[in-house]
């Protein structure tokens, strides 16, 4: 254990401003969407509050991923044609870009590979979800899959500093890479991550998703359907190429998430033989 | 400066000297056929062994393989001057149960093998299996093939 290491990690989630931002409209919107009695017209209001975002989100509606067909002029438009929880997905893709559209150092991932990485579990947690029988949940797991990383743009830096060490405990313990950041500096990507959704006012369930998305079994009992369907989709995005950095695949694929989603062998070798179509779908957001 | 093309999963890139083509690798593997005499060469990114049913070519490797031979022969290369390295292949470190999705790796390296032996192209180097992901670079200047992975880099001349 580093001990002065930990203790800058703790100096920087002790100080809110020191963790990233995202604009005011996502919390607000993702908030909005989990009350049964908010109109479209007050979700209509709350974006339009935000102009940059706005026309990003008309944007977004348009794309060959969100789009119904017909095009998409303005918010009303589309909430009445796309629906209140697809807007919702819109929003985050526009308000989550900036933050982890960068080079992420530590992990060593290219500029732009964190982001594709997020995009890639939260359209193949979206995926999963429909086919199977859980669409209840396809725009939350979307949300959760897009940030579920987002503990690594905090502690990147730090992992650049331990790394060697990191990994000497991976290969010499067997233990998977975010258990042995958290023997090395005192706390993994997944704790940081749920400090950073503490900070932007984050539903529970988007908390337990960036909390346990390497350990989905270990969430909240109603939480692990969640918790699932992101961790199988990180994996196979992972073994996919897409966004894998210096952590590798040196992460375990939880058997109690296969069974919770009842997935057959058949069906996760599909979704990882499908990753190039599915890329392909979504390339204008990227 | 070198022209640096990045080729995405399930995608084959062809070019030339002074270009360097490159990819990021986790249980695909990256195919890289070089021709010394006309200094091209080519990377496929593959993802699963074997085409079975519906999808694209350059997903499998007893398909890809075959696609970029084709596609080097076209631009003039020939056969005998042409070598491969390949990379990548790795697996989950922590399997519980035995999912095949766990063998994809070791599915996708011994095809590979099996598909650029059909094709007569020897395979002089190979830096496979494991845990890490690989970004790998084709210098077609010389067909020399820069591996990073795990914070170490490794470069492999043979051609």
């Amino acid at each position: 254990m580093h001990a002065h290491i930990k203790q800058r990690i703790e100096s920087i989630i002790s100080n809110l401003d020191q963790l990233p931002s995202i604009p005011d409209v996502a919390s607000k919107v993702l908030t909005m969407a989990t009350d049964p009695d908010v109109s479209f017209k007050q979700v209509a209001e709350e974006i339009a509050k935000d102009q940059a975002i706005t026309t990003n989100i008309l944007k977004l509606c348009n794309s060959a991923y969100f789009s119904k067909g017909k095009e998409i002029t303005s918010i009303d438009r589309a909430l009445v044609t796309l629906g209140l929880k697809e807007v919702k997905d819109v929003v985050v893709v526009a308000a989550t870009k900036a933050i982890l559209n960068k080079t992420i150092i530590g992990y060593d991932l290219a500029k732009g590979e964190l982001w594709r990485h997020g995009l890639a579990v939260g359209i193949l947690s979206k995926k999963i979800a429909q086919q199977k029988n859980r669409k209840d949940i396809a725009d939350i797991v979307f949300t959760g899959g897009i940030i579920h990383d987002i503990g690594k743009t905090v502690l990147a830096i730090y992992v650049q500093n331990t790394y060697k060490d990191i990994l000497d405990t991976v290969r010499k313990n067997g233990i998977p890479f975010q258990q042995a950041e958290k023997e090395i500096m005192g706390y993994d990507h997944q704790e940081i991550g749920e400090r950073v959704l503490a900070k932007w006012k984050f539903p529970e369930v988007l908390k337990a998703i960036v909390q346990f998305h390497h350990q989905p079994d270990r969430a909240p009992g109603e939480f692990k359907p969640y918790t699932s369907i992101v961790h199988i989709a990180n994996t196979i995005c992972l073994m996919a190429g897409i966004g894998i950095g210096s952590d590798g695949l040196y992460h375990e694929l939880n058997d109690a998430a296969i069974t919770t989603i009842k997935l057959t062998d058949q069906d996760l070798e599909t979704f990882y033989a499908e990753i190039p179509e599915m890329m392909h779908q979504a390339k204008e957001l990227i | 400066m070198s022209e640096l093309i990045s080729i995405g999963v399930a995608q084959i890139g062809v070019s030339s000297n002074p270009a360097v083509l490159r990819t990021i690798l986790g249980s695909c593997i990256g195919i890289c056929i070089y021709e010394r005499n006309k200094k091209m060469g080519g990377l496929a990114h593959i993802l699963l062994p074997n085409q079975l049913g519906k999808g694209i070519p350059e997903k499998y490797a007893d398909t890809a393989i075959p696609l970029l031979v084709k596609q080097l022969l076209q631009q003039g290369c020939r056969k005998e001057f042409m070598s491969a390295k390949i990379a990548g292949g790795a697996t989950m470190f922590r399997f519980q149960g035995s999912h095949s999705l766990g063998q994809i790796g070791e599915r996708n390296i011994s095809e590979t093998k099996k598909i650029l032996e059909q094709e007569g192209i020897p395979l002089l180097e190979e830096d496979t299996g494991g845990n890490v992901g690989r970004v790998i670079d084709f210098f077609l200047e010389d067909g020399r093939l820069k591996i990073k992975a795990a914070g170490e880099e490794r470069i492999y001349y043979k051609v």
